[in-house]
């Protein structure tokens, strides 16, 4: 845009200044995170604001090898296999059915999986997973890998992301493949699937860091810490009494960092696809 | 008849295609629904029996005539109205800043600074937020001591608890706002401006009459999206004050699920499908109200 109004100097350091100030609050609590998880617990209660740690020791990693009961190790393996499992079920299984639901809208019962599914996610999540705990009980899924799975598998955002995709894509290229004499089989593995192979990995992104977060039906399903995953770990060890400041810390670090490098590392979809996905709902 | 069979016949990969996500919407949305529905017209005592004694609407009358629940519900809906408006003004804020000719440079950065809590597990972050409050290991009172400012109460204090978490959950969801603003922005029709500029219209009216309009579609759901986020506020409580001090963070999600611990199921169902029903309504009345506004 030809504009005539210089930006005022002032003005833009005043930007620059906000700009920068909010950042870096923001971003402090990951700075004091990072650097308690490397100082002993006495030394934070008398320097808090020490802005970098006088050792770089990883001995904590060691002492918070064993949470409750449980190795770290099995927290840490129990996260990559719930979110990676709950992920994948999710994506292949929401793709189908927003597929489904697009392609034949007038399909009886279609309407009423789509009203099902509106209301699900219209409901206090927190107050859904009680009945579900119920719902694992009766099913005799309580405390297992496949409830929490299973569980975690769908979402709005993922749902919705798909939904719009698959509205987009023109009916011409659909009719051109039936006039081919393709199946409908052969038009979703051969037409459909490859045009959304982008969404598709943005979707897959996107539920395994929302996936990754999750804690409350994971501690609600399970039945004992075996099947805990990082964020309930650190929540139950924050819960305790005579608090260990510098294990939580370096729990907090090891829960953070892999999702927010996996982020760094596709910010641009991730930050388009949520937004593409929220402005749907 | 026949034609409905013709349809089902013809459109059977689909029905196979919808299954598996028609199974778990049933199973882990649907069915617990009606099963909440279903326990809160039940004694708690015998509610998950086989045969439960109903009690028609007791439960709900004994939760809305219950002060700690019209309590909580009140302090439910200040603390949303105050999410809403706070999350909004700085998202709002912040995406004006970020698309402003202003910044030049360093708009990623930004950009990706106020999202991160968002990716962040929030337990980890409300963890994190928790002791950076803290009266002897928190970084916070440390740095107001050191300029030589009063403390600040933080999670302990019954006047600021409310304040100091609503920080926290500003710090994880406004980032999510702020990207939908940004999205909007970015779509919007310029030549408008530049015809009001010619016009002679002010930075100001520019910015009222012009590009706020325009603003609609991201306002209206943002404010949907935050309304829900925030009635439901729940991991925040758990992680960083337990309902406390003296019930000032006990909304309506917490204080169910207390009781359903307390194995008072009935009437956690029952708070349930009223804070469900308010969802609805607000949501449905911010849609409404959004979709109404003359002028655009």
């Amino acid at each position: 845009m030809n504009d005539d109004i210089r930006p005022n100097r002032l003005l833009q350091a005043l930007a620059y200044g906000v700009a920068i100030g909010t950042s870096l609050l923001f971003l402090y609590p990951y700075w004091w995170m990072l650097v308690s998880a490397f100082r002993p617990t006495r030394n934070i209660l008398s320097a808090p604001l020490r802005p970098w740690p006088e050792t770089l020791n990883f001995q904590i990693f060691s002492e918070i090898g064993r949470i409750g009961g449980v190795d770290l190790s099995t927290y840490v393996v129990n996260s990559l296999v719930i979110t990676t499992l709950s992920t994948a079920l999710g994506v292949i299984v929401t793709a189908l059915g927003a597929y489904a639901l697009v392609r034949r809208p007038k399909a009886p019962g279609f309407s009423l999986v789509r009203y099902g599914f509106l209301v699900t996610i219209m409901y206090p999540y927190m107050l859904l997973v009680i009945p579900v705990y119920l719902v694992m009980f009766k099913l005799g899924l309580l405390g297992s890998y496949a409830g929490i799975i299973l569980f975690l598998a769908l979402g709005p955002l993922q749902f919705f992301l798909f939904e719009q995709f698959f509205r987009k894509i023109p009916n011409e290229v659909i009719e051109a493949a039936v006039i081919d004499g393709a199946s409908e089989w052969q038009i979703l593995t051969r037409v459909v699937l490859p045009m959304a192979a982008p969404i598709t990995a943005t979707v897959a992104m996107i539920t395994f860091l929302l996936n990754w977060a999750q804690w409350f039906p994971i501690m609600v399903i399970s039945r004992s810490p075996d099947t805990y995953t990082l964020p309930v770990a650190l929540l139950s060890m924050n819960s305790e009494l005579g608090s260990n400041f510098q294990g939580i810390m370096a729990l907090a670090v090891l829960t953070t960092l892999p999702v927010a490098l996996l982020f760094l590392f596709a910010q641009k979809r991730v930050m388009e696809g949520m937004a593409a996905g929220a402005v749907k709902g | 008849m026949t034609d409905i069979l013709a349809t089902l016949s013809r459109d059977r990969i689909f029905y196979l295609f919808v299954a598996p996500f028609a199974a778990l919407t049933i199973l882990f949305g649907v069915w617990p629904i009606l099963l909440s529905i279903q326990v809160s017209f039940t004694a708690s005592a015998t509610a998950l029996r086989p045969n439960p004694t109903y009690v028609g609407l007791a439960n709900y009358v004994a939760v809305l005539a219950d002060p700690i629940f019209l309590a909580s519900l009140g302090r439910t809906l200040l603390y949303t109205l105050l999410s809403v408006v706070a999350n909004l003004a700085f998202a709002l804020g912040f995406a004006i800043l970020l698309d402003s000719r202003l910044l030049k440079r360093g708009s990623l950065f930004f950009r990706l600074a106020i999202f991160l809590p968002v990716i962040t597990p929030d337990v980890a972050g409300y963890v994190v937020w928790r002791w950076l409050y803290d009266r002897s290991f928190g970084a916070l009172n440390a740095f107001l001591t050191m300029v030589g400012l009063p403390p600040f109460g933080g999670l302990s204090s019954f006047d600021t608890a409310m304040l100091a978490i609503l920080i926290a959950e500003l710090w994880h969801h406004a980032g999510f706002y702020m990207i939908i603003f940004l999205a909007n922005l970015s779509i919007r029709d310029r030549a408008l401006e530049e015809a009001a500029h010619l016009d002679g219209a002010t930075t100001w009216q520019r910015w009222r009459y012009v590009i706020l309009p325009q603003l609609r579609p991201a306002l209206v759901i943002n404010s949907v999206y935050a309304l829900i986020q925030f009635l439901k506020t729940f991991t925040v409580v758990v992680v960083m004050t337990k309902g406390g001090p003296n019930d000032q963070t006990n909304f309506v999600s917490y204080y169910a699920y207390q009781l359903f611990d307390q194995a008072r199921y009935g009437e956690a169902t029952a708070m349930a499908t009223i804070l469900f029903a308010i969802v609805i309504g607000l949501s449905l009345t911010a849609y409404r109200l959004g979709d109404r506004e003359p002028g655009q």
